[in-house]
């Protein structure tokens, strides 16, 4: 079961602001629950495997200018730097 | 102007000259003009439409070599990328996106000189499946506009179901472009993963999502799949089709094909009139020739908790770039502390979209990933392993799209599980990658019934095939608009 207190932090974490208790922290909580039916799925056993994409199947790694400045795209910006709040020491 | 026909005519009748691009554009946009006040499936009008179609009336009266599409009006959902033009996910996060570049489908559609008419209603970030997550309002299922039409696509499906262009591009990550379909009364196509581009369709959740086509006709959905298939070096998930035809053959029949009936999409929660135009599409692919049989995939009744686990976890990863830094709605940057800054910015994010932000941190992070996130991993592997064995007996399998009739606007939205139980019959699919098809097939009291068709990966020649036999099977009402 998961506890309320553990959906907060990890929100935090996600950098998600909860002003509204019952619309996320409730409902976040019924969804969470509803996956415990994985643990009859009885796949303890399974393997994970990952496709595998070869180099040889990747583009070429060139650069290719764009048409544009998409730095002049972006809301905030200096020169060719993205501007952002300062972080607290 | 006759509107309702379908993409092929449409075609046909520029080609011959027994209508002009221009006053079947102009028609068009007229409609939306007339009946999306009441459907909301747009959510921008392109005003150069009528301009465009002009110019290629033009380009066929002076011989010029003109691309398929003929001037065609299409509608695209706002999670694809049109250059120059907004992009806005249905989010108020990306509301003033402007895209810089053209999505692989998009430019391959404008080679055929097909025509945007506008972009499409969505629930935002593709989160959702009635478009009532949508920051822009919920659109109305134009069969009844008391209900949903579906989603998260339901723009889409609205847009054709209405008249309102001829064809449109979705994307379906469990369902997104079935359900509305199927809701709506048109064809929803989702492809074998890797055979449409994904680049410029804005990332939720990339391993499993794809673009397809929704029409009023399966040989349209073909057509449309001619245009937009296929390897694109900006996708290297995409794959080589080697130019598959997908309309030549497609009347060939699915005599002595083995079709194989997934009980688990037919049991419990089913709605007894899904269950009654189930039997009775069953009983119409037999008599084309079909040999029809139960099968049972087991890991179906995990599928939906996994879908939901993989996708949330893929879109935390996916959706961490909306931070007005790099995307995202504007506000200054002062007076604001770094995290505290980026926190604000993702208060914009609609609550569906938060919630499943919330769980995409939650099931892959320390002391739960094994609890989740490794076990959805292995339900995903599991029923590949189910539906490889099954696809190596049966040519085809089949189950209704939505195992309940569309329901009332507002119904469900404060119930995510009993939303999440909807989409027990699509997310397989997209989990194992396998291509799938609604066809429209019944109605009920006025409410569309789509039976949904699936087959192996790059058997989607053989799926378009099936589809237009059943759909052959059936007349069906008009859209009382």
């Amino acid at each position: 079961m998961v506890t309320e207190e553990e959906i907060k932090k990890v929100a935090k974490l996600m950098r998600i602001d909860i002003d509204d208790y019952i619309e996320y922290v409730d409902k976040v909580h019924a969804m969470i629950n509803y996956f415990d039916i994985l643990d009859s799925a009885g796949v303890e056993d399974e393997e994970i495997s990952m496709p595998e994409i070869p180099i040889s199947n990747l583009r070429e790694d060139k650069h290719i200018p764009f048409d544009q400045k998409l730095i002049e795209k972006l809301n905030h910006y200096k020169g060719t730097y993205v501007r952002a709040p300062k972080m607290s020491s | 102007m006759n509107l309702k026909i379908s993409a092929l005519e449409y075609v046909q009748e520029v080609k011959t000259g027994n209508i002009s691009a221009e006053d079947f554009v102009a028609k068009t946009i007229e409609r939306i003009q007339n009946v999306d006040d009441k459907l909301n499936a747009f959510l921008t009008v392109n005003e150069t439409s009528v301009d465009q179609a002009r110019e290629i009336d033009k380009k066929i009266k002076s011989g010029y070599k003109v691309g398929d599409c003929f001037g065609m009006p299409i509608s695209i959902k706002d999670n694809i990328c049109i250059k120059d033009s907004k992009t806005t996910c249905a989010s108020k996060m990306l509301e003033n996106y402007i895209s810089p570049y053209d999505a692989t489908v998009i430019s391959k559609l404008k080679q055929q000189d097909a025509i945007f008419v506008g972009k499409v209603n969505m629930d935002e970030f593709a989160m959702g499946l009635t478009t009532e997550f949508s920051a822009y309002g919920p659109s109305k299922n134009p069969w009844n506009n008391d209900y949903v039409p579906g989603g998260s696509s339901g723009g889409s499906a609205v847009s054709v179901s209405a008249f309102e262009c001829v064809a449109s591009l979705g994307s379906d990550t469990g369902g997104s472009v079935r359900n509305p379909a199927s809701f709506c009364s048109t064809v929803g196509y989702k492809p074998t993963y890797g055979l449409i581009s994904r680049y410029g369709l804005i990332s939720y959740a990339n391993s499993i999502e794809q673009i397809g086509p929704l029409t009023r006709t399966v040989k349209d959905t073909a057509f449309m799949l001619n245009m937009i298939a296929g390897l694109d070096s900006n996708d290297n998930t995409t794959i080589d089709n080697k130019n598959e035809d997908y309309l030549s053959g497609i009347e060939s029949g699915i005599e002595g094909k083995k079709i194989g009936i997934i009980k688990e999409m037919i049991g419990e929660g089913i709605d007894p009139k899904i269950l009654s135009a189930t039997k009775n599409a069953i009983s119409k692919l037999e008599n084309l020739g079909a040999i029809c049989e139960e099968i049972s995939l087991d890991m179906v009744k995990y599928s939906v908790a996994a879908y939901y686990t993989i996708t949330a976890t893929e879109a935390g990863s996916n959706l961490a770039r909306f931070d007005n830094l790099r995307y995202g709605y504007d506000f200054p940057l002062e007076g604001y502390e770094f995290n505290s800054y980026i926190s604000k910015a993702r208060c914009n994010f609609g609550p569906e979209v938060t919630r499943r932000l919330i769980i995409g941190g939650f099931v892959p992070s320390t002391g739960h990933a094994g609890k989740y996130f490794s076990k959805a991993l292995k339900v995903k592997m599991k029923l590949t392993k189910e539906i490889d064995k099954i696809f190596k007996k049966f040519d085809l399998l089949v189950a209704p799209t939505v195992p309940i009739l569309p329901f009332k606007l507002g119904e469900k939205i404060d119930d995510p599980v009993s939303l999440f139980l909807v989409d027990i019959n699509t997310v397989t699919a997209n989990l194992t990658g396998k291509p799938s098809i609604s066809v429209p097939f019944a109605n009920s009291n006025g409410l569309p019934i789509g039976i949904q068709l699936m087959a192996d990966s790059l058997n989607d020649k053989l799926l378009l095939q099936a589809g237009y036999a059943l759909e052959q099977t059936v007349s069906l009402p008009e859209v009382p608009l």
